[in-house]
């Protein structure tokens, strides 16, 4: 009995979580920026492996990587991968003598016939008595020049940049070492639109529940720096401005890597040196990344709860198309309200009672809804509650969820026309379960998992301002706040 | 556009240094070295492994390479000169751009070299013009008519002419413009089957031993003409030589330069220079592709003539010429001499770029390597050596000799992994580091060590195994330490650009075990700090080399840094013992804005972490600063004093932070101002840095800071 309350317990315990962290078996310690190859994302984390996952949320061990080492990072480069890693260093198997290793492979998937890495070459090493330590090395492969480059090193001395051959993954030749922070580790670079940004982990890892780890930024115009962070000050003297900290029961964030998935959709992998609801393991964590005036923000993971969908289009919400059900309650004070002055002697106002949704759900249909946007009125019919489904499996940072009006059962749902619609009752069809992933303007997209009558999973259509009143489905498009949508709770 | 490309080639050369073979990036045969200008510049051919479609087991050569050298150890690769698809009349993809010439005529640099011509028949010699021994080379459009054959050399005689040699020996004059054969030169007909050809030029080699000649280089020097060139003795090439009165023969036969190859590389080929009075022979051997002797490199060795102007035979050395400088990455495996159970292979039989190794297998092995200067180091010196070995060992560095001065000795006592790996092994975070504690035989490990002893000038290094078990070394090289900190000097000094005040007294570590930055709570920081470890520690204006006696309690902290997985966590009471222990006081003027406590730890104290710092810094204002606010980083904690007031507290897990806190407004007195701090560390790399800052965030600079002699 006491082994099978222990499953029960774990199974809770996984069931709580996921709303709010990756699922499965996340456990990595210094994760490498997400590969996908085949459909499948990798990240390989210190020590031999890595781990998979075959829809973006649910992960699982198999991932192999040979050298052992500590924090490796990943990156494909035209149809190869390549691996870049450090081998010991960090203070780790006695010393600050460290070794960064490069090799590649055509395939992630172990199971693949061209699973074979190349042997590793050594880029650069830190003899262990200079002020520099050769390990957690992070590759950014520039999208303008096509050069590739790596950022390495720990608080013991300098973060530094070396250049690599692309096409070897050699150290390029002639290439000499450039200082270009202090006081961080588990750097990273990133471009965006003109701009390099260093991303390095501040605090202290590996002391669980109490690890201060913590990633910030700062950019330049140049890969080789300064990289100066958003009150001016260089990363070479201790500079940072924050990205992620600790919150929602999870401390200590480290090990950037960034993944655009599509345009304006981008997130960040890092890993969480102890999760609360995870017994304090080191877990690895997907989350949207946003930009705001030029510099990364982690976004949160979106809670579950009770919402006005708001569109971005025109502000107005989205509701079921039934019959506003006017409140009656008497106008106080005159024309609503105006001239006090008259009303000197009157009572104090009274708190007014919302419209609630017995009041009102007895004249909606009882058949399929369909859904429409609106004035918010914070009405029965334009709350929406949302609500994780762990069991349907998820994407890069959530798992799916289903979109239904509060206090009901009554469910948003993609229609085979191309449309959105609501059933009466949720019955965990594809076309109920909505992607929700958040923008890097901090707006949403909204998705769902299918679309009656068209093959696989749904990657295009989101739901979609026709009009300002109008919703439907349509291609999704960036560019267009007839895609995007704000999740508000007011 | 093109032209543009090119020169952006040339504008990076690619440094390399090296012992044999020379160039160790690339392959590189048949070398023709030159003197330009007082520097070396190497004209190689260009081995490759044979594209696809090519035949695989043929020499293969589609450009050329120039390098240079001052000192023949370290070489610049210019970049290709000369391609087989960019000169006219060679035939496309033909990959016969074989061992090639340059010689400096008239301003003018002229580069002779072999290839497969479009017309057919055999292998022409065409020459591409430059005004600088890198390039760019222009070609010209036709090769040299009348010669059909590889391998020219071009000998500018004292007698005011400019011969060609090509082939089995032949050889003839040039014109002046060094671009056609002179008119004058003799003409044979000679039969071939029933063909007859019309051949310019004599056959310098005929009557000589000469079977399967090629890759003649002739030179002149005390009078005598040289033709030197290989030929089979028996099965391979030899290196051979022939002396004549005059360039064009008739030469007398001599003896061999180098006999063939041990390993059995087929070809030879060869050139020599003096260079800064030294007589040197540029050869080619097979290092780089032992099993493949199509894939050449080129080595050097030291050459000499007898008085009678005969030339001693040359022994191919491993070790090779010149002198490396010892903070060079020394490829110490090309030894000059070593023990006869000392082997060397490949390290990788891939990427044999990777060069080679030398295994020593027991206690008493030893190798040496000749001609390093130490002139660069200086005593604050390290040494860094790649080894790996087949279990815990160790060996030592030894100057001239297998029982020489030690310059350092090394154990390898990490190698064979403890047989319980997640026992605490001492030292911070044991637990953490049992995890990562791997099988290390047979890895290559980057072992460094600070030396025992560093000798002076130029001087010959040895290895030598002093352990059980077998070691192998790849390169060894020294570093300089940088500089973290220099005496106070007498005068006053200003605070930097920026106001970061680099001129402190430090006072030796206290010995301050903790169990990591976590603990550094305010409240443990108000104890530790205000408590009394030495007299007048809250008054004293300390001068160099003043020394305190400190008396004080010292909580024990566990082994481990409580950080890390398995670490044990400090107990709740702590054992208490009293130290005593002796500081100095050092007046150090820091070379960066980050006083790196950790290195001031390292060269002065008893140890570099769980230690607490005291600074002292005297402030000297022409006029009162009022409403400025001192600014500091520091890693770990700190506690901060201006004129005895407490000032500013950094609490918690803090790192070296520009401007990580701020205190609240104060005045700078005119005159004296005393700021002292205390700075206290758990496992990190100790170092603050301190400011003032004025009301809009501007850093004061307008006061000095004076040594307290």
């Amino acid at each position: 009995m006491k082994i099978l309350r222990n499953i029960f317990a774990a199974s809770a315990l996984l069931v709580a979580a996921t709303a709010s962290a990756q699922s499965g078996q996340p456990f990595i310690h210094d994760p490498s920026t997400l590969a996908e190859c085949d459909g499948k994302w990798y990240t390989f984390g210190t020590g031999g492996g890595g781990i998979i996952t075959d829809d973006g949320w649910n992960w699982h061990s198999g991932a192999e990587r040979p050298g052992g080492g500590a924090a490796p990072d990943m990156i494909k480069i035209g149809d190869r991968y390549l691996c870049i890693y450090g081998a010991t260093g960090g203070g780790l198997g006695g010393g600050h003598a460290g070794r960064i290793l490069t090799m590649w492979n055509k395939t992630l998937d172990p199971k693949s016939p061209d699973f074979k890495w190349s042997e590793g070459v050594e880029v650069c090493y830190s003899d262990g008595m200079e002020d520099q330590d050769a390990i957690d090395p992070g590759a950014l492969l520039d999208p303008t020049t096509g050069r590739l480059w790596v950022s390495y090193g720990t608080y013991f001395g300098t973060i530094r940049l070396i250049e690599l051959d692309p096409a070897t993954g050699f150290r390029k030749s002639g290439n000499k070492e450039k200082d270009i922070a202090i006081d961080c580790e588990a750097s990273d670079l990133i471009y965006r639109d003109g701009w390099y940004y260093l991303l390095g982990t501040h605090g202290t890892c590996c002391d669980g529940v109490n690890s201060t780890y913590n990633i910030v930024v700062g950019r330049s115009k140049s890969p080789e720096g300064p990289y100066i962070d958003n009150v001016g000050r260089d990363m070479y003297h201790g500079g940072g401005k924050m990205v992620i900290a600790a919150g929602d029961r999870k401390t200590g964030a480290g090990h950037f890597g960034r993944t655009i998935i599509d345009e304006g959709v981008e997130v960040m992998s890092f890993h969480w040196e102890a999760d609360f609801d995870m017994g304090g393991r080191s877990t690895l964590a997907v989350r949207p990344l946003l930009w705001k005036n030029g510099w990364p923000v982690g976004g949160d993971q979106l809670k579950e709860g009770t919402y006005e969908i708001e569109s971005e289009r025109r502000g107005y919400a989205l509701e079921l198309a039934v019959d506003f059900v006017r409140m009656n309650v008497a106008r106080a004070g005159g024309f609503g309200g105006f001239g006090g002055g008259q009303q000197a002697n009157a009572a104090p106002p009274q708190p007014v009672a919302e419209q609630k949704l017995e009041d009102v759900i007895s004249t909606w249909p009882s058949g399929n809804i369909p859904a429409r946007i609106g004035d918010y009125m914070f009405r029965p019919h334009q709350k929406w509650t949302i609500t994780a489904v762990p069991e349907a499996g998820g994407y890069l940072s959530n798992p799916y969820f289903k979109i239904t009006i509060a206090g009901t059962d009554r469910a948003l749902a993609a229609t085979e026309d191309v449309e959105v619609t609501t059933v009466p009752s949720y019955t965990g069809a594809p076309e109920q379960l909505w992607r929700i992933e958040q923008l890097t303007d901090g707006t949403f997209r909204i998705m769902p998992k299918q679309i009656p009558g068209k093959e696989g999973i749904n990657t295009k259509y989101v739901l979609y301002s026709a009009g300002d009143s109008t919703p439907t489905l349509a291609e999704y498009d960036f560019n267009s706040d007839n895609s995007k949508w704000n999740f508000r709770q007011h | 556009m093109k032209h543009l490309i090119a020169v952006l080639l040339m504008g990076v050369p690619l440094a390399l240094t090296a012992q044999n073979p020379v160039i160790r990036n690339q392959f590189t045969a048949d070398p023709t070295a030159r003197v330009f200008n007082n520097k070396v510049y190497l004209y190689p051919s260009h081995d490759i492994k044979p594209p696809v479609g090519q035949r695989q087991d043929w020499f293969c050569m589609e450009d050329y390479h120039v390098f240079s050298s001052e000192n023949l150890t370290d070489w610049t690769d210019h970049g290709m000169i000369v391609t087989q698809n960019k000169v006219p009349w060679v035939r496309p993809n033909s990959y016969s751009m074989w061992a090639p010439d340059c010689v400096y005529r008239n301003g003018k640099y002229y580069f002779y070299f072999p290839s497969s011509p479009n017309a057919g028949g055999g292998f022409a010699v065409g020459v591409a013009i430059a005004d600088r021994p890198e390039g760019p080379f222009i070609p010209e459009p036709e090769p040299i008519k009348g010669i059909n054959g590889i391998d020219p050399c071009v000998l500018l005689a004292s007698d005011g002419n400019a011969y060609i040699f090509w082939g089995n020996g032949r050889c003839a004059k040039l014109k002046d413009n060094m671009k056609e054969l002179a008119d004058d030169n003799p003409k044979s007909t000679v039969k071939f089957g029933n063909r007859e050809m019309e051949m310019v030029g004599v056959n310098c080699l005929e009557g000589l031993p000469n079977r399967q000649a090629e890759g003649p280089f002739a030179f002149e020097y005390n009078g005598n003409y040289y033709l030197t060139y290989p030929y089979v003795r028996q099965n391979t090439e030899v290196l051979g030589y022939a002396m004549s009165k005059n360039p064009m023969g008739p030469y007398e036969y001599k003896g061999l330069i180098m006999a063939e190859h041990a390993n059995g590389c087929w070809t030879n080929h060869h050139s020599i220079i003096n260079y800064k009075g030294q007589w040197y022979l540029f050869y080619h051997h097979n290092d780089f592709s032992p099993s493949d002797d199509k894939r050449r490199s080129v080595c050097i060795d030291k050459l000499t003539f007898n008085a009678d102007g005969t030339i001693q035979e040359v022994k191919p050395t491993m070790r090779g010429v010149g002198i490396n400088k010892a903070t060079e990455k020394i490829e110490i495996d090309r030894y000059s001499e070593a023990s006869s159970d000392v082997k060397t292979e490949l390290i990788d039989t891939i990427n044999t770029f990777r060069s080679y190794q030398a295994a020593l297998p027991k206690k008493g092995s030893w190798l040496r390597y000749n001609d390093i200067d130490f002139n660069c180091i200086n005593n604050d010196a390290y040494m860094i050596i790649s080894v790996k070995a087949a279990g815990n060992t160790s060996f030592a560095i030894r100057e001239k000799s297998a029982t020489g001065k030690v310059l350092a000795k090394i154990t390898l006592d990490n190698i064979v992994p403890p047989e319980t790996p997640n026992a605490p092994a001492g030292g911070m975070g044991g637990g953490m580091m049992g995890r990562f504690r791997r099988d290390m035989r047979g890895q290559w490990l980057t072992q460094t060590a600070a030396l025992d002893y560093v000798p002076k000038g130029v001087t010959d290094l040895v290895i030598t195994n002093e352990g059980d078990a077998e070691i192998a070394v790849d390169y060894v090289l020294f570093k300089n330490r940088p500089k973290y900190f220099s005496p106070s000097t007498a005068a006053p000094i200003a605070p930097d650009a920026e106001g970061f005040i680099h001129r402190w007294l430090l006072l030796e570590p206290i010995n301050k075990p903790n169990s990591g930055n976590t603990v550094f709570t305010d409240s443990y920081l108000r104890e530790h700090f205000n408590r009394e470890y030495f007299k007048g520690q809250q008054t004293i204006l300390p001068k160099d080399g003043q020394k305190v006696q400190a008396v004080f309690k010292q909580e024990q902290a566990p082994a481990g840094f409580g950080r890390g997985m398995g670490a044990q966590q400090a107990p709740a009471q702590p054992e208490v013992k009293t130290v005593k222990q002796t500081l100095t006081w050092h007046a150090l003027d820091s070379e960066n804005m980050n006083v790196k406590l950790f290195r001031f730890a390292e060269k002065w104290g008893e140890q570099v972490y769980g230690v607490l710092f005291w600074a002292v810094t005297i402030i000297d204002c022409p006029e009162e600063i009022k409403d400025v606010r001192l600014a500091v980083g520091s890693n770990s904690a700190s506690m901060w004093w201006l004129n005895g007031e407490e000032t500013l507290l950094l609490s918690g897990d803090r790192r070296m932070v520009k401007d990580d806190a701020m205190s609240s407004r104060i005045t700078l007195k005119k005159g004296r101002n005393v700021l002292r701090g205390a700075i206290i560390n758990g496992p990190g790399m100790s170092d603050f840095c301190v400011r003032f800052l004025d009301e809009k965030g501007n850093p004061v600079t307008n006061y000095s800071i004076i040594n307290n002699k």
